[in-house]
């Protein structure tokens, strides 16, 4: 109630005191234009006039970064939770996957013939790329998520200076990566470019889901994963050569603003993000999704039977050439013809 | 408990850069490195201000929110202070903040720039213990353990940067905006005044910066 009437005083003697004062005055807030010009220096088409700073350093005439609280939230809002649920779902569709189809065999069985599918270049060139891939990707998981797997449970004093560790492997795996991926991209350019064959092998889902797709030297998910590779890995590699030197900027019309660097933040995880979901299926199939798979990676030459079944059409043309002596030719080995019985066969695999 | 502030009045400073020096020498930074630095806006044009900036300790600090190793502590008094043994040089916190206020050594190969260095509020780390060497080392002096404020803000001559508990700063503060609108106002009145009679251009309304002089000429 007292207030009710204090209020309705103040509302009486206002205008009196307002009309006693004369002329009302409008007073600009000496800071409003300044203030104004602080922002504005974020803003295309405004002229807050010179600018300087004694200190030098990047954008140390800047006095508010807009640019930064965006990034804060792809980073913390976008960017972690998206690609926790990308790697996430990708790992359970693997791990279904492996449930539903188990392991794929080689229906035929192995036959006593290698045939040579990669040279020694090829396979280290593999090795080093994918060696570092596995680094560059580990490291860059931990710089993503570690603040909340890591440091929660090992402690600050533990999770801090082992973060560092996989941050100074980020930084230096990367260039070493860079180059690896050149000679990749040329070492393996042979055969890997799409014909129409691999628009059927696609449609027929690459025999991942039962059936046969037919498919040549490389099939077109091999295909995939190298143009993949190597166009987001060049996307990767630039944006992240980038963020690794950032003077390299300075050399340019862009100019090292942290508008910039946080673009190559921006671009580097995406699809950094991107390749690693890509090359977890690489991996499994590469390793245990297939019987006789792996081997071909580790020492060079597969099994016939295996390229007869998987590459149909390259063992075909290698037949043709007289390179490869078709399966059906070969004495079997003494092992395999005697459970060559059907009967025992499919108990072996049942069991 | 007391919530720490910096605020800098730009119509008292004059980028003397005192505050940027007394920094560097209170708490020994490397070359290359500045905590605190004034900027100066339209310089050499009018209306030109100076401010001098650094970490605002922000109670939603972006640094803190983005850091991968989660280095960042914030006291209860509001310092938002930095481990450098959790920190591992990312630069992230430098993105994000919307002052430009966390540091680097620029000289490092490969971008391993080192541990991140920041305004501390002259409140050392947030180690256990303070005012100790390894402290000092790494952060600087411990000013706030000393029961003394920023040196930045303490030795500023024309008082334009504050620093200290919010509501304090805030009081000073207000108390300046009110006495300056006093100012301007008397001011009008008193041009007022000298003219003996009423000025017809100020009526209604009356700026600082346009105020027409009445001379004895245009009247007749």
């Amino acid at each position: 109630m007292r207030i009710l009437w204090l209020s309705l005083l103040l509302l009486l003697t206002f205008p009196a005191v307002s009309h006693a004062a004369g002329p009302s005055v409008i007073q600009q807030d000496p800071g409003a234009e300044l203030w104004n010009a602080v922002r504005a220096r974020a803003q295309e088409d405004s002229d807050p006039g010179q600018v300087r700073s004694q200190v030098k350093g990047i954008e140390s005439t800047s006095l508010v970064n807009i640019g930064g609280e965006e990034w804060r939230h792809f980073r913390m809002g976008q960017l972690i939770p998206t690609a926790a649920k990308v790697l996430g779902f990708t790992i359970i569709a693997i791990l279904l996957f492996r449930l539903i189809r188990g392991k794929i065999p080689i229906k035929a069985g192995r036959s006593t013939q290698k045939i040579k599918r990669f040279t020694t270049f090829q396979r280290y060139v593999h090795w080093i790329t994918a060696i570092l891939f596995v680094a560059l990707g580990i490291t860059g998981a931990v710089l993503l998520f570690g603040r909340f797997i890591i440091i929660p449970y090992l402690g600050p004093e533990i999770g801090g200076p082992l973060t560092l560790l996989m941050k100074r492997i980020h930084d230096y795996a990367g260039p070493a990566f860079a180059i690896a991926l050149v000679v990749l991209t040329f070492t393996f350019m042979k055969g890997n470019f799409f014909k129409w064959i691999d628009f059927k092998w696609v449609f027929k889902g690459g025999g991942l889901l039962g059936g046969h797709a037919p498919a040549g030297r490389y099939n077109a998910g091999e295909k995939g994963w190298y143009w993949m590779a190597v166009l987001v890995g060049i996307v990767v590699v630039a944006s992240g050569l980038v963020l690794d030197f950032t003077f390299i900027l300075d050399y340019t019309d862009f100019g090292r603003t942290r508008d910039n660097i946080t673009f190559a933040h921006w671009v580097h995880s995406i699809s950094a993000v991107g390749i690693m979901a890509a090359s977890l299926g690489h991996i499994y199939m590469g390793t245990i999704a297939m019987e006789g798979a792996f081997e071909v990676m580790q020492t060079g030459e597969c099994d016939a039977n295996w390229a007869k079944e998987h590459h149909d059409l390259w063992y075909e043309e290698l037949v043709e050439q007289g390179v490869v002596v078709p399966v059906e030719e070969l004495a079997p080995v003494a092992d395999d013809a005697s459970e060559n019985d059907s009967g025992t066969e499919q108990v072996k695999a049942v069991s | 408990m007391a919530r720490m502030k910096f605020y800098c009045d730009a119509e008292r400073c004059i980028e003397c850069n005192a505050c940027v020096t007394a920094c560097k020498n209170e708490h020994e930074i490397p070359v290359g490195v500045n905590r605190r630095r004034v900027v100066t806006i339209k310089d050499g044009e009018p209306g030109e201000r100076s401010l001098s900036v650094a970490c605002m300790h922000c109670s939603d600090a972006p640094c803190a929110a983005v850091c991968p190793v989660d280095c960042f502590e914030i006291t209860d008094e509001g310092i938002v202070l930095h481990n450098k043994d959790t920190c591992i040089g990312c630069g992230y916190c430098f993105y994000a903040c919307p002052f430009g206020a966390p540091q680097f050594p620029t000289d490092g190969a490969f971008s391993s720039r080192g541990k991140m260095d920041k305004c501390t509020f002259c409140a050392g780390g947030p180690e256990e213990e303070d005012m100790s060497p390894a402290e000092y080392t790494k952060y600087g002096t411990n000013r706030i353990a000393e029961g003394k404020l920023p040196i930045c803000a303490e030795m500023c001559s024309t008082h334009a940067l504050l620093a200290g508990d919010a509501n304090v700063v805030a009081d000073v503060y207000r108390d300046r905006v009110v006495n300056r609108g006093a100012a301007a106002f008397s001011q009008t009145r008193l041009q007022q005044k000298a003219n003996f009679r009423p000025n017809p251009s100020l009526s209604g309304r009356a700026t600082g910066g346009s105020v027409q002089q009445w001379t004895p000429d245009s009247s007749n």
